[in-house]
């Protein structure tokens, strides 16, 4: 159990309940100091160092001003102090395969919809949001299902905030590819060769159509005819993910041809499961992150058992195995509750990923940043970086160990203390 | 201590004589505890050290390090390292900690699968076995066993108020039937409400009509005991009347549990344990504690946005512990959770807000004991079972492996010798 000390949590009350001034470490508002046992730091490059003990961070207008050992770094005047006593920090998780923005996520007339976008759906504030927060998930890519091909337009969004536009971090955030499987229909009669053809036949149409607006742009051709369903082609040519439903060996190598070799476009695997580790040197060869999830392991009687003869396979273990060096985790809330993020994680190094260099934390923090382009600002506890913050009872990894305080641009949001969800 | 445990042994030995007995299983000399005596030139041991042994006895003794004697299939010495006498075998298990194989009371894997666990033509069915239908050995099982899950009560579902009696089994690898059986029947599976809730049309459509259906057969069994009528299909009930055979009972709510506890135990004074007990069952849980009730907990370990006002998150075993229920376990009611997750059950809990140990305690000893089972399992103690477990580091820890399952002596699972299974 994480102690407090009562005076913070009576002057963080009273800031509260005068519904006014900024509160201390949000943009505004007194600094804020938080004294910890260990932060799990994470930093983008795995050389550095992961994990710091006996540590003191300073935020200032919702960002990190300073993290290092608490002997070096004193409390600058005016600002708040919270000591957590044994409690560990970690950046605020990133799930980058999520459904619970809102609902209404499948629209399944056309075989391909790069025009839709889950926009329209999302209910600021929901209770899956409020539980993923209390679990210290402060960020979500909220896509469309895998019903057609092309399920259209996810969101980047922040749990935390109520209000629509203070959610929204990037919209677009990706594209939803679904490469086979859950989209195939009309019962006999297609199979993932059609799929496959499906995919590369649009992204070819909407590649034209975006680099007709490059050359536009660029003064070396005409001014194209609007084609709204195919805009989001132009957001993908300046870098905006593919985020793809994608599984099973040669699934996953359709993925990396059509998208990333053909196309050149910036893609990530999503799930990556059942035996689609088989393309794991490949992909990391290609630049290609993996976010796997929500099944963790492939195994002849839950998988298919393509390639190992009933053997028991953990997923992230093989694509680690076979050198791929950029592995995150998923949920596919609510397929896996997305409160259990940090579960999949552990599990993963249950089934034989090597959790030696904090791989389980920063599979669902600093990865999933790089991957989906806000590594800049968040992910990770360095200085410059967003003050999303999760207060941990140990290892987060560990599910013993439970959430006990939330912080989102440097405010504290959750308290366990106060009110318990997860 | 082995005085002790020698003496509950044989007397519950004898309250259940018309038990199965224990195939494969002969007498063994026991040695007092702090000496270990030669083995003569037929006899065969092994001797198994470890970096720490959790002993989940009477007295929580924990070894740091530890060392285990087995003899034909059961603990001979546990304890601190001694001196090896003449004739054993010595394996070194290194770092590993050592735990008690755990026990599921809840499990319908059995079968290998969701089929051929319910009957649904009659509402009660107390002639019915799950014995035809299970296939030792079966994939789900092995994983179990790979799991550290070594004993299972194999139960029929919940389809109707009696669903029949289960079996209670050990999770071997590669074994029969006749060498997996620990107790057959091991007691009667009841399911109080919810599930079994019948058409509008029919009697049993609401819990008063399923509460009047379970009095009335009770009433039958115990008049067919009082008269020594000879009846099949009730011959197995009137053993659960007699106090030879407990009783499993499916229930939920508050009002759920408390109806359970009333009938099963107030008024027909069989040796009942409640399980799921989920939602506020918990509210409950001092009434099933008064009366002495077991309770066996899962597979939902908390209560969420209930119809409490105002709504607070509750971790339910946590409730059930403060309240004293007796020997709380918990289950996975697999495969509604995999059955080899029992681990992460207990974890879950303790991130729920029960004590962590005694969620070990959970899945080992409490559930032999509220089953009588406990002259045999649950615990590491010479004469009892040698079915042992050896982890990587903590048993709760998801990112600990299972290195080695041993039951009754003989090694079931090695990641070495056979790849990881889970």
């Amino acid at each position: 159990m994480v102690g407090i000390a009562p005076i913070c949590l009576a002057a963080l009350a009273s800031a509260q309940a005068s519904g006014v001034s900024p509160h201390p470490g949000e943009a505004g508002g007194a600094g804020l100091a938080i004294r910890c046992a260990k932060a799990l730091v994470c930093p983008l490059d795995p050389s550095q160092v992961q994990v710091m003990d006996n540590v003191r961070i300073l935020i200032r207008d919702g960002l990190i001003e300073a993290i290092g050992p608490a002997r070096d770094i004193t409390v600058p005047r005016g600002f708040d102090s919270i000591d957590v006593g044994q409690g560990w920090v970690m950046p605020g998780m990133i799930d980058l395969h999520s459904h619970i923005g809102g609902g209404g996520i499948n629209d399944g007339v056309y075989q391909t919809n790069p025009g839709l976008s889950v926009r329209p759906t999302v209910v600021p504030g929901n209770a899956r949001l409020r539980l993923a927060l209390s679990a210290g998930v402060s960020t979500i890519l909220f896509i469309p299902g895998s019903a057609t091909n092309m399920g259209g337009i996810g969101l980047l969004l922040r749990t935390a905030p109520e209000r629509y536009e203070e959610m929204v971090l990037l919209d677009p955030g990706s594209l939803k590819i679904a490469q086979a499987d859950n989209p195939k229909r009309w019962g006999y009669g297609m199979a993932r060769i059609m799929l496959n053809w499906q995919i590369r036949d649009t992204v070819r149409r909407g590649l034209a159509y975006a680099r007709r607006w490059q050359a536009f742009e660029e003064r070396e051709g005409p001014r194209p005819e609007r084609m709204v369903h195919l805009d989001i082609f132009r957001a993908l040519l300046a870098g905006t993910p593919i985020s793809v439903h994608t599984q099973v060996h040669q699934v996953v190598l359709s993925t990396l041809r059509i998208l990333v070799e053909e196309a050149g476009l910036n893609t990530f695997i999503d799930h990556g499961t059942f035996d689609g580790y088989l393309a794991a040197a490949k992909a990391e060869e290609l630049g290609v992150p993996a976010i796997l999830g929500p099944r963790s392991v492939s195994w002849k009687n839950r998988g298919r058992g393509i390639d190992h003869d009933g053997r028991f396979m953990g997923v992230a273990a093989e694509y680690q195995r076979r050198g791929h060096s950029m592995i995150g985790f998923n949920t596919d809330a609510p397929v896996v509750p997305q409160e259990e993020l940090v579960v999949q994680a552990a599990m993963g190094a249950r089934y034989g990923f090597d959790d030696s260099e904090a791989g389980t934390v920063r599979g669902v923090t600093i990865i999933p940043a790089k991957v989906v382009g806000i590594a800049e600002s968040r992910g990770s506890i360095e200085v410059g970086k967003e003050a999303d913050l999760v207060v941990v009872d140990g290892h987060p990894a560990d599910p013993r160990n439970a959430v006990r305080l939330v912080f989102v641009g440097g405010r504290r949001v959750v308290d366990a203390e106060e009110e318990r969800l997860w | 201590m082995v005085a002790r445990a020698l003496g509950t042994g044989l007397a519950i030995a004898g309250l259940w004589a018309c038990a199965a007995p224990a195939p494969g299983l002969s007498p063994v000399p026991l040695a007092a505890e702090g000496e270990l005596r030669a083995l003569g030139p037929d006899e065969e041991g092994t001797i198994w050290s470890c970096a720490r042994i959790l002993t989940v006895d009477g007295s929580d003794r924990i070894f740091d390090p530890g060392m285990i004697a087995v003899q034909g299939g059961r603990i001979a010495y546990v304890g601190p390292p001694l001196a090896v006498p003449a004739g054993y075998e010595v394996r070194s298990m290194g770092n590993t900690w050592a735990v008690p194989g755990m026990v599921d009371l809840h499990s319908h894997i059995q079968a290998g699968g969701w089929g051929d666990i319910n009957d649904m033509v009659r509402p009660v069915n107390p002639e019915l076995s799950t014995r035809p239908t299970i296939r030792p050995s079966n994939p789900a099982i092995k994983v179990a066993c790979a799991g550290g899950v070594t004993t299972l009560f194999g139960i029929p579902g919940s389809g109707t108020s009696i669903g029949g009696f289960g079996v209670v089994y050990k999770t071997k690898t590669d074994a029969g039937y006749e060498e997996t059986v620990v107790r057959d029947p091991g007691g009667m599976k009841v399911a109080q409400n919810f599930n079994p809730q019948r058409g509008p049309e029919e009697l049993g459509g609401s819990w008063a009509g399923l509460g009047w259906i379970l009095r009335d057969i009770n009433k039958k069994a115990v008049a067919a005991a009082r008269d020594g009528r000879d009846d099949p299909a009730l011959a197995n009930l009137v053993r659960v009347h007699t106090g030879e055979l407990p009783v499993l009972i499916h229930c939920a709510s508050a009002e759920g549990v408390a109806n359970t506890v009333r009938m099963w135990k107030v008024e027909f004074g069989t040796e009942c344990v409640v399980s799921h007990g989920s939602w506020d069952g918990y509210k409950a849980a001092r009434f099933a504690a008064e009366n002495g009730v077991p309770v066996n907990h899962g597979p939902r370990t908390m209560n969420f946005r209930s119809m409490e006002r105002p709504e607070r998150f509750v971790g339910t075993a946590a409730e059930y512990e403060a309240a004293g229920v007796p020997d709380f376990s918990l289950n996975t009611d697999a495969g509604i959770i995999p059955q080899e997750e029992l681990f992460l059950q207990a974890s879950m809990s303790a991130r729920f807000g029960a004590d962590a140990y005694r969620m070990l305690r959970a899945v080992t000893a409490h559930p032999a004991d509220s089953f009588r089972l406990g002259n045999r399992l649950g615990s590491l103690e010479a004469g009892k079972d040698a079915d042992i477990v050896f982890y990587s580091g903590d048993p709760l820890d998801p990112r600990s492996r299972v290195e080695l399952v041993l039951i009754e002596g003989e090694v079931q699972y090695s990641p070495d010798l056979d790849g990881q299974w889970f």
